[in-house]
């Protein structure tokens, strides 16, 4: 189908710049990700500001997004693939929106901690965990511009890693608390971040079962395994 | 919408009005229809889609022997209305055509008066035994084609008088006068404005209550709005046949796909 174009080319070509907006958003996303992760491990203020400063633009695409998927809704009355088209680049503009603002969080939490006590090797931790999830959304992305539901099924499996990662931190974190009550507040932020890098991991699963539903017409129906124990009593240390 | 649509398809799956197996409709040497089958439903509009000159208006006029006044025009297979064979030699075609009544793309009123218009066929078939029983169906046939309203008062004005929508409507009554089981539309609404088209739809979903309705239309939206099966017709060949609500979000055919979204034409 993709490789057909419409009758009416200005149909391909609104389907075709609204798409290129995700695609900037996404790059704008991953880069916020990148940045954040960065400044946090090298104390960076500097880049922790842009970070935050950047989320305006992120926001200003998504807005941009909505309004042409509305008036592509409006004036083309997409059907089937092309309305399947539009549905997910509302879900995707309004995902990527949400990274950016983990992203600006983390950025913000970063401000704050360069005035405590540095918490051992946890930044590293944190930037593996935020490596992981922007490789995520570089293949969901991939997968998305491609067409490609194959990959797309590969990147919603590799959310369990980030899972995994964000209860290994969690319990770390239980740990520094429980040795040293000084570190609570240090350990509260940390804790913040990894929970905002694990958030992104669902929204990046989120576009990528968005592919799946866009190339095959239907949502993934299987259980994805998770592996985040926190919630069952698994990683309170006791 | 699509709920609505869902159970009517649920509760009417089983009654099965028309069946056609291995039709092949030949002009001359043109092959016009390839080896069509389909189960059309009881009380519930059935619409065929496809590019011009795919068949689906030939393949509609075969479901009640319109072809036959065409001499070149040869059908094969078999048709069958609640499971007679409507080409048997013992039919007769006009009995038939009073059971499956036909609106055509332009409103063809007679150049008579309103009423005679839909008293026409009831009165070939002599379905009214005296004048109140004919003016009861025509009231009767008006109501149901939502024309009394604007009609009651000038019934015995031109048919030809009426607005193109109105003419449209008039021509439904009088499809509806004889009392037909299944009503073909062969683009029932492609010479009416928005308004008159709205209103022919309403009249489509309601009469689906109590007839089962054929539509020919070329208008996608139309079929996907009145519908709740859609036939896909392409090069004389039924290339998809589903629920509407399938076919304009998930079709399995390629084809259908590109059509539907406008890629070819």
């Amino acid at each position: 189908m993709e490789n057909q174009s419409h009758i009416l080319r200005a149909f391909d070509r609104d389907l075709e710049s609204i798409q290129a907006k995700i695609m900037k958003m996404g790059g704008l996303v991953e880069a916020a990700i990148a940045q954040a992760a960065t400044a946090l491990e090298t104390q960076d203020a500097d880049l922790a500001q842009a970070v935050r400063a950047g989320d305006k633009a992120i926001d200003a695409l998504e807005h941009q997004v909505n309004e042409d998927a509305a008036r592509i809704l409006a004036l083309r009355q997409p059907i089937a693939g092309d309305l399947r088209t539009v549905l997910t680049v509302f879900h995707l503009s309004g995902s990527l929106e949400r990274m950016g603002d983990y992203a600006k969080n983390i950025a913000k939490r970063t401000g704050v901690l360069m005035a405590m006590a540095p918490i051992n090797g946890s930044a590293k931790s944190l930037r593996r965990m935020a490596r992981q999830v922007e490789l995520m959304l570089k293949d969901a992305l991939d997968a998305y511009i491609q067409r490609d539901a194959d990959l797309a099924a590969d990147v919603r499996a590799r959310d369990l890693e980030v899972d995994q990662m964000y209860s290994a931190l969690f319990r770390e974190y239980l740990t520094f608390m429980m040795e040293d009550p000084r570190n609570i507040t240090a350990c509260m932020h940390l804790h913040f971040i990894a929970k905002n890098i694990e958030r992104m991991g669902d929204h990046v699963t989120t576009i990528a079962e968005e592919v799946i539903y866009l190339v095959d017409g239907a949502y993934p129906d299987d259980d994805r395994e998770k592996g985040d124990q926190t919630t069952q009593g698994g990683a309170n240390g006791g | 919408m699509n709920m609505m649509q869902d159970a009517k398809a649920a509760a009417m799956e089983n009654a099965l009005k028309i069946s056609a197996r291995g039709v092949d409709v030949f002009y001359g040497d043109t092959h016009a229809i390839k080896g069509v089958d389909v189960e059309i439903a009881d009380k519930m509009v059935t619409a065929f889609i496809g590019p011009s000159g795919c068949g689906k208006s030939t393949f509609l006029r075969c479901l009640n022997r319109m072809n036959d006044t065409i001499d070149i025009c040869r059908v094969t297979g078999q048709i069958q209305l609640d499971g007679e064979d409507i080409y048997e030699a013992r039919v007769d075609p006009v009995q038939l055509r009073a059971k499956v009544g036909m609106v055509f793309q332009k409103p063809n009123p007679f150049p008579k008066s309103i009423y005679d218009n839909v008293a026409y066929g009831p009165r070939i078939h002599g379905l009214a035994r005296d004048k109140a029983e004919l003016d009861g169906i025509v009231e009767k046939s008006l109501r149901r084609a939502a024309l009394w309203e604007e009609a009651k008062d000038r019934l015995n004005e031109p048919g030809t008088g009426l607005s193109g929508g109105q003419q449209q409507r008039l021509c439904i009554a009088r499809a509806i006068a004889t009392g037909p089981e299944v009503l073909l539309m062969d683009e029932p609404c492609s010479a009416l404005d928005p308004i008159a088209t709205a209103q022919v739809e309403q009249l489509i979903d309601e009469l689906s209550s109590r007839f089962c309705v054929v539509i020919v239309t070329h208008s996608m939206a139309q079929a996907s709005r009145v519908s709740q099966k859609t036939a896909f017709f392409h090069l004389g060949e039924l290339v998809e046949f589903d629920d509407t609500d399938r076919i304009f979000t998930n079709p399995s055919d390629q084809r259908t796909e590109s059509y539907i979204t406008g890629r070819i034409g």
